[in-house]
């Protein structure tokens, strides 16, 4: 493993990034424009690590990443999956009650994951007016999920996908690489503690709008995760 | 990444023979040439290298083996386990416990499974670690849950789900009841039974050092419940994992020794199918987070 880049190995990157995350959070914009305050911010504190995230996302797109995700008018395969307090979650239930709004994401540790969380919540209002329920899935053991789940003001189940299985049954799932796994990891996120496996792979982050039939309204699914669905799309989705 | 483009992957690196690894996928060469290629662009490296009629592995397609390979095998868990929930077919959970392991500990996770798979179908089986592992081997159950198996079997899985102390387990009228904590030499007068069967059973006794230590000759407990059913009945002491069931009228006193311990883990057998209950109960165990509740 390379060495981590200094600045990435310094505390005051995640008091940074939180600091932006928070004024990412209470900005009234647009989903991507709040996006783009993190995404400024990581910028700003490390060019080694910004070029490293674009070297990633070009590869990943020239790979095509995600593209076989199940799209509009497919099956969404389902899931049974455990919730952050250890219950299992079935897909085919939540189904029983409502259209269903997937998403996954890369972890607690990932501001772009905790803006659209806290972007999500906002709209949990529209999302329950529809009749629909959200969960969100991530490889990361159910602690995380718990702490995630704290530390949101909603009530959106998170789900734990070991070994980003579900993920990779749906085309989803993408190999970090040494260079980005040697800068988080200096950075103190261990993604091998937190997902209980050493393969450092990661959802390409996803959100699929699910009809009662089982089958896929809508879908966003983008290797460059520093983008989401916007929530207007979200919630025209839902009808 | 791409099920079909792993599954070529495997296949080329199990055969290293592309004619062979495109016959077993069912397609055509450069089919599988391309997915292949494919994949090795989104990872950024070349995983096989073709030297005239030599194909190999590099560097990046050895280190990507062994996470590619568990990646697709969890995946096709996922998918079987979607394709189960549509036909609604009956299907096992079949899964020993070793005698050392509280069984009560996983009850919440077996009722999860109850409610989540209508047609699950449960053999609960029971043994010391050796015979847990043989049950494993012989294909009669599909995973285990127990202390550390001492077994070189490349095929056994494991992911480990907590780690405990071993305590003093004596009766409230015992003597050592009061005590904080307690040392070998207090124990080397001690009738102490120890559960036979107990995967940690060697180390423990070893670790100790009390050679003289040994149960009464001829006495041989196998349960925990029994275990307690002795101890209820102040006929010794007992040396037990931390989360083993407790007895009313019995106290736990801690060893001073910190190195007594095990680690309790669920095992499994790489490449060999699991039902759909197997592989849900496997994660949600994995997902949990046992060292609050052990």
């Amino acid at each position: 493993m390379q060495a981590a880049p200094r600045a990435m190995t310094e505390q005051p990157l995640m008091t940074a990034i939180d600091a932006a995350l928070r004024q990412a959070i209470a900005l009234d914009a647009p989903l991507d424009q709040r996006l783009g305050l993190i995404r400024d911010a990581v910028g700003a504190l490390s060019a080694e690590f910004a070029t490293a995230v674009d070297r990633l996302v070009a590869r990943l797109e020239a790979g095509g990443a995600g593209a076989a995700a199940p799209a509009p008018g497919q099956p969404m395969p389902p899931f049974v999956l455990p919730d952050e307090a250890g219950r299992l979650v079935a897909m085919p239930r939540l189904l029983a009650a409502g259209p269903l709004v997937v998403n996954f994401h890369r972890g607690h540790w990932c501001p772009y994951c905790r803006l659209h969380r806290a972007a999500l919540a906002e709209t949990a209002p529209a999302i329950t007016a529809a009749g629909a329920s959200l969960v969100i899935i991530t490889p990361e053991r159910g602690r995380y999920g718990a702490r995630m789940r704290a530390e949101a003001e909603d009530r959106f189940p998170v789900l734990t996908d070991m070994d980003n299985g579900y993920a990779m049954s749906l085309n989803l799932a993408i190999w970090l690489g040494a260079e980005l796994q040697a800068m988080l990891g200096g950075a103190g996120w261990d993604l091998a503690a937190y997902q209980g496996n050493p393969a450092w792979m990661l959802p390409v982050p996803a959100t699929f709008v699910v009809g009662t039939d089982g089958l896929v309204v809508a879908r966003h699914v983008d290797p460059d995760y520093r983008r989401r669905m916007a929530v207007e799309d979200l919630l025209a989705a839902l009808g | 990444m791409e099920m079909h483009q792993i599954r070529y992957f495997l296949a080329l690196a199990r055969t290293l023979n592309f004619t062979r690894a495109a016959a077993e996928c069912n397609v055509t060469q450069p089919a599988l040439t391309r997915a292949v290629q494919a994949l090795e662009g989104e990872l950024g490296g070349e995983l096989v290298r073709r030297e005239r009629q030599l194909t190999h592995l590099t560097e990046l397609g050895k280190q990507m083996l062994p996470l590619i390979q568990r990646c697709y095998d969890s995946a096709s868990a996922a998918r079987d386990l979607a394709r189960s929930m549509t036909t609604r077919e009956a299907a096992p959970l079949a899964v020993a416990v070793s005698h050392s392991v509280n069984l009560a500990l996983f009850m919440p996770a077996v009722a999860e499974v109850f409610r989540a798979h209508a047609g699950v179908q449960l053999k609960l089986m029971r043994g010391g670690g050796a015979e847990v592992l043989k049950l494993l081997k012989e294909g009669d159950i599909d995973l285990a849950i127990a202390g550390p198996l001492d077994e070189p079997w490349e095929r056994l899985d494991s992911w480990p789900l907590f780690s405990e102390r071993f305590e003093l387990t004596v009766h409230a009228d015992h003597p050592l009841a009061g005590a904080n904590t307690v040392g070998a030499e207090r124990l080397a007068d001690q009738k102490i039974f120890f559960q036979a069967g107990c995967e940690s059973r060697t180390e423990v006794m070893r670790r100790l050092g009390v050679h003289a230590f040994a149960e009464p000759a001829g006495h041989q407990v196998v349960t925990q419940h029994d275990l307690i059913a002795l101890l209820e009945a102040n006929l010794g002491v007992a040396l037990v994992p931390a989360s083993a069931a407790r007895g009313a009228s019995l106290r736990r006193v801690r060893l001073d020794d910190a190195g007594l311990q095990r680690t309790v883990s669920i095992y499994g057998v790489a490449g060999r199918q699991r039902s759909a209950p197997c592989t849900t109960f496997l994660n949600l165990l994995r997902s949990a987070e046992w060292n609050a509740a052990a």
